[in-house]
């Protein structure tokens, strides 16, 4: 019986299951719903669930205009995020789909241009109208490496080997390569693009970790603060080569189990992270003492950090970001004690926002965590907060790591043009 | 403390004999002007006992003293073989895991202790009598120090005691030599029933806090002292501060003692010692439990009022007041802003795991104040709309900063880097009682660590409450309404009740904490602080009965107050 009943727990798990047989428009309600109740709530899920939706409701549009397509996912994006306006990767993500359908578009626009400069005829509005098949995926070739080089890192080496075969023997590439013809359209682009992007949400820890060893070195004391992924497995990937201790804060009224359970191994009965991670090992399994301390004690220790090495739920355009309550003093206390602050980050996190409101980025959770029911005569009589969240202010932090390598705060907004066309930003 | 010379008496004396040869004893040694011991003394403290242990070589020698007096030195021997067997027995009980043997209850535990102490050269007054009854009475009966410091029940000591340091974080190996005592097994049998509760009390957190564990401390020395009779052939001046340092060393073995116990027993000592012997005992006790009681009122309940009193006065209208923790003087303090028809808010901050602010939101809310009450996690949430903050003290420091329950730093902080600009006034309540002239650079050196156990996630919620969980209970109340209206006997829908309460608590909500078994993950490490430093700088006042004033003030004031 519990089997069955976690099986039945919606997540996203059980939203990628059902999207394949669901219609389009259920989907979507569901992922909606499932975003209000915060059934689907670590950035990652959120985005994930996010890319394999537009994926769906691009196979699903039956058109080839890309100003359609862009409406389409327009609308929906915009229904996504109004249901959960925090969780502000999925407006990266839809972002980031609406910034490819319009290279897309351009890329046509480009090609359609040369065209009928070449003298065919005058069509400029109607994206494709794939006169030359031979000369329409070359040029449109060019144009994608040039804009995948600007949306993701990866592209640049998924890419790069068609390309030089395809313009040296265009008739016989034009048929094999692509959907030939007059179906050639530039859904298959798009979703070709979004393919890549839900491969980089699932290589993007990977990719960070792999920058672990420039920034620990040996006998080093490093601080955390909950259980994110990505500080786990950056940690991982360095203690295969180096020893060091790690103090890790445990977050406690909302995260604290996953901490516990992340920390020594145990198995956690969170459906959600019965995932890849769950089969990771865990620190202490390399060797890597780890500690682990109430959050309280934070400031007590920080005089022994070396490092303080934080997860974060997303990052802004400012170089500021929200992360788990509690952050935001671990990042001071680490300022007053000169301790660098390291974040860790997937790009996909990075959203173009400027945060001008801080209030309205935090997001309150459930206050029985904090109070439980055996108190419950006091809740009648108090206010009882319980902040998900802190914003934390760039300069309180002095490194991002992200997937493309490591940046100042004050670089981040430059990866976010790389990233966002300026006419998605508000989208 | 005066005696260097009893291990050779003591060792000499068998235990059951003890009372009456103490007297001899006494009379047999005039010369020298320690105090004889009453009987009571024998069972010594336990600590002395352990120290004892890498002595044996040199506890045997004042052994040897003893015997010439019975016997010859054929006794001496046989003394020394007894005295290397129980030790041995000893040994082995202590690897067995420590379970005390029956017997070696309290009673073995001082005639041990006895033996210990005759060796030690450090404490050698606590050894004396004690030491006699040890080496003569004792058959190699199994004394169990501290059964639960060390080993809690598991076979090697010595693979335990591996274990137990691996558990220890490496910063703070400093602070592990302090184990918690588990029982009153083994406490010295002179230490007073008042003080032996006392004890697990300050243990457990049921008597917690500075202000709270002094005046505890002080009311059990009381009837300490009113229960005290002096022996025969000392002076209580003389006597009584040796049988309160045995009450002190068993409550320090509870919990270490707060700066405040500490001023306080150090204030009772000298009064102690400025009595003039000539003076009756019963007189002498009078003065003594008077000067408790006047030490209790001027320094700890009248300074309150007065703290509380000044503080409130820096609470205006409409000011937001951020606290940590459960401080009874803050909790005074808002209490008495409030009666003054103050209007303002309070804004809790707490912490795990053990979570005194609870209490103090209670009895503010029961008062009728306007209460928010959050965890760690909210400090920056909650200090964003504070005009003011007010911290307890566990101690000001001579260097001017504030020791205080693990958080207050960082509730210090917060308060001073606002990201807004305008910092927020820290107002720390503190009697000069708990002003000390240690200083504080880093809250590593000094501290005091908690049972680490405590961070274990805390039972769920059901099982506090017994009750079954809603879904569960919604199939009951469903299987009972089907029953019903079929008319069923109302015990067919009883058993599905229970196998479904049963069954999903142990997926769901029963699942054991992860923690669990951290004793036994290599590598894992708990720490579980009390306390940590705040430095002066985050501190813009602190209010005392003596006035207000900077932190850089409190080694003047400590040094006013204490040459008093």
């Amino acid at each position: 019986m519990p089997s069955t009943s976690l099986a039945l727990t919606p997540g996203l798990a059980s939203f990628l299951k059902s999207l394949k047989t669901n219609q389009i428009d259920t989907s979507i309600d569901n992922l909606i719903s499932l975003l209000k109740r915060r059934q689907i709530r670590h950035s990652r899920s959120c985005a994930t669930a996010t890319a394999y939706l537009l994926l769906r409701v691009i196979s699903a549009c039956r058109t080839t205009d890309a100003v359609k397509l862009i409406e389409r996912v327009q609308s929906v994006g915009r229904r996504l995020v109004a249901a959960q306006p925090r969780e502000m990767v999925v407006g990266n993500i839809v972002r980031r789909v609406l910034g490819l359908i319009r290279d897309e578009a351009e890329d046509d626009r480009e090609a359609d241009f040369n065209l009928s400069e070449a003298g065919s005829e005058s069509q400029p509005q109607t994206p494709r109208v794939p006169d030359d098949a031979s000369d329409v995926p070359s040029t449109r070739l060019d144009g994608s490496t040039a804009r995948t080089s600007l949306t993701s890192m990866f592209s640049l080496l998924s890419h790069p080997e068609p390309e030089p075969s395809l313009p040296g023997t265009p008739s016989s590439a034009s048929p094999s390569g692509r959907v030939p013809g007059p179906s050639k359209d530039i859904r298959a682009e798009v979703m070709e693009g979004i393919n890549e992007i839900i491969d980089e949400l699932g290589q993007v820890d990977d990719q960070i970790s792999a920058y672990a060893l420039d920034h620990i070195h040996s006998n080093e004391i490093i601080l955390t603060h909950t259980s994110s992924t990505t500080v786990q497995k950056f940690l991982l990937k360095a203690a295969a080569k180096r020893r060091f201790t790690v103090i890790i804060a445990e977050s406690f009224p909302n995260n604290h189990e996953a901490t516990h359970s992340t920390v020594s191994g145990a198995s956690a009965n969170d459906e959600e992270t019965l995932s890849t991670e769950s089969f990771q090992k865990p620190l202490i399994a390399m060797g890597i003492t780890v500690i682990l301390i109430p959050d309280s004690a934070v400031f007590a220790l920080m005089s022994r950090v070396n490092k303080v090495i934080l997860g974060t739920h997303s990052v802004l355009a400012n170089g500021g970001l929200v992360a788990a309550a509690g952050t935001r003093v671990i990042a001071r206390a680490a300022k007053v004690h000169q301790t660098p602050v390291v974040v860790v980050s997937g790009v996909y996190k990075l959203s173009p926002v400027y945060p001008f409101d801080f209030e309205s980025l935090i997001e309150y959770g459930d206050a029985s965590k904090v109070i439980g029911y055996e108190d419950g005569d006091l809740v009648d009589q108090i206010d009882v907060q319980n902040p998900l969240y802190d914003y934390v202010p760039a300069e309180l932090v002095d490194l991002y790591i992200t997937n493309l390598g490591g940046h100042a705060p004050s670089y981040l907004y430059r990866i976010v043009s790389d990233h966002y066309r300026k006419e998605d930003i508000h989208f | 403390m005066t005696n260097p010379v009893d291990p050779a008496l003591a060792s000499s004396l068998s235990a059951p004999a003890s009372e009456v040869p103490a007297q001899q004893r006494q009379s047999e040694a005039p010369s020298n002007p320690s105090q004889p011991q009453p009987s009571k003394e024998s069972g010594k403290p336990k600590k002395e006992k352990k120290e004892a242990k890498p002595k044996d070589t040199k506890d045997a020698t004042p052994a040897t003293d003893g015997p010439e007096k019975l016997t010859g030195a054929e006794l001496k021997k046989r003394a020394k073989a007894e005295k290397a067997a129980r030790r041995a027995k000893e040994k082995s009980d202590r690897e067995a895991g420590g379970a005390p043997a029956p017997a070696g209850g309290p009673a073995g535990g001082g005639s041990g202790a006895g033996a210990g102490g005759a060796g030690q050269p450090a404490t050698p007054k606590k050894g004396q009598p004690a030491g006699g009854s040890g080496a003569g009475g004792d058959k190699g009966r199994g004394l169990p120090r501290r059964p639960s410091g060390q080993a809690s029940g598991q076979p090697s000591a010595a693979e335990q005691k591996k274990k137990a340091e691996e558990k220890n974080v490496a910063v703070f190996g400093h602070l592990y030599g302090q184990q918690r005592r588990a029982t009153v097994a083994g406490a010295g049998k002179e230490v007073h029933p008042a003080v032996l509760a006392l004890g697990l009390q300050m243990r457990d957190y049921v008597i917690c806090g500075s202000s709270a564990r002094c005046v505890a401390t002080l009311l059990a020395f009381k009837r300490v002292i009113e229960a005290y009779a002096t022996p025969l052939g000392t002076s209580l001046s003389r006597h009584l501060t040796t049988h309160l340092s045995h009450q002190i060393t068993y409550l320090s073995t509870c919990r270490p003692l707060s700066i405040s116990q500490g001023n306080a027993i150090r204030a009772l000592k000298l009064a102690i010692a400025s009595i003039d012997p000539s003076v009756p005992e019963a007189d002498a006790k009078g003065t003594l439990c008077e000067f408790i009681d006047s030490f209790i009122r001027e320094k700890i309940t009248v300074a309150d009022q007065v703290v509380a009193g000044s503080a409130a006065q820096k609470i205006q209208d409409g000011d937001v007041i951020v606290t940590f923790a459960g401080s009874s003087l803050v909790k005074q303090t808002l209490l008495s802003a409030h009666k003054q028809g103050k209007k303002f808010r309070v804004s809790i901050i707490d912490s795990r795991p053990l979570f005194e602010g609870k209490n103090l939101a209670r009895s503010l809310a029961k008062a009728g104040l306007d209460v928010q009450y959050s965890l760690m996690n909210g400090i920056s949430h909650a200090i964003k709309d504070a005009t003011k903050v007010f911290l307890g003290a566990h101690a000001m420091t001579s260097n001017g900063r504030l020791y205080s329950r693990v958080g207050t730093a960082l509730v210090a902080m917060s308060a001073k880097e606002r990201a807004g600009g305008v910092e927020v006034p820290v107002i720390v309540c503190c009697e000069t009682v708990k002003f000390t002239d240690r200083v504080a650079l880093d809250s590593i050196v000094v501290n005091e660590i908690a049972d680490a156990d405590e961070m274990v996630t805390t039972q769920p919620p059901q099982q506090v409450t017994g009750l079954p969980d809603p879904a569960a209970a919604a199939a009951a109340a469903a299987a009972e309404s089907s029953s019903d209206n079929k008319k069923k006997a109302s015990k067919t829908p009883v058993p599905p009740t229970n196998a479904s309460s049963l069954e999903p608590n142990p997926a769901l909500k029963h699942a054991p904490s992860p923690l669990k078994d951290w004793r036994d993950t290599p590598n894992l490490q708990l720490l579980n602080l009390m306390y940590d430093v705040t430095p002066a700088e985050y501190v813009d006042m602190v209010v005392t009965e003596m006035g207000s004033l900077p932190p850089s003030a409190v080694p003047i004031v400590h040094r006013m107050s204490t040459s008093l």
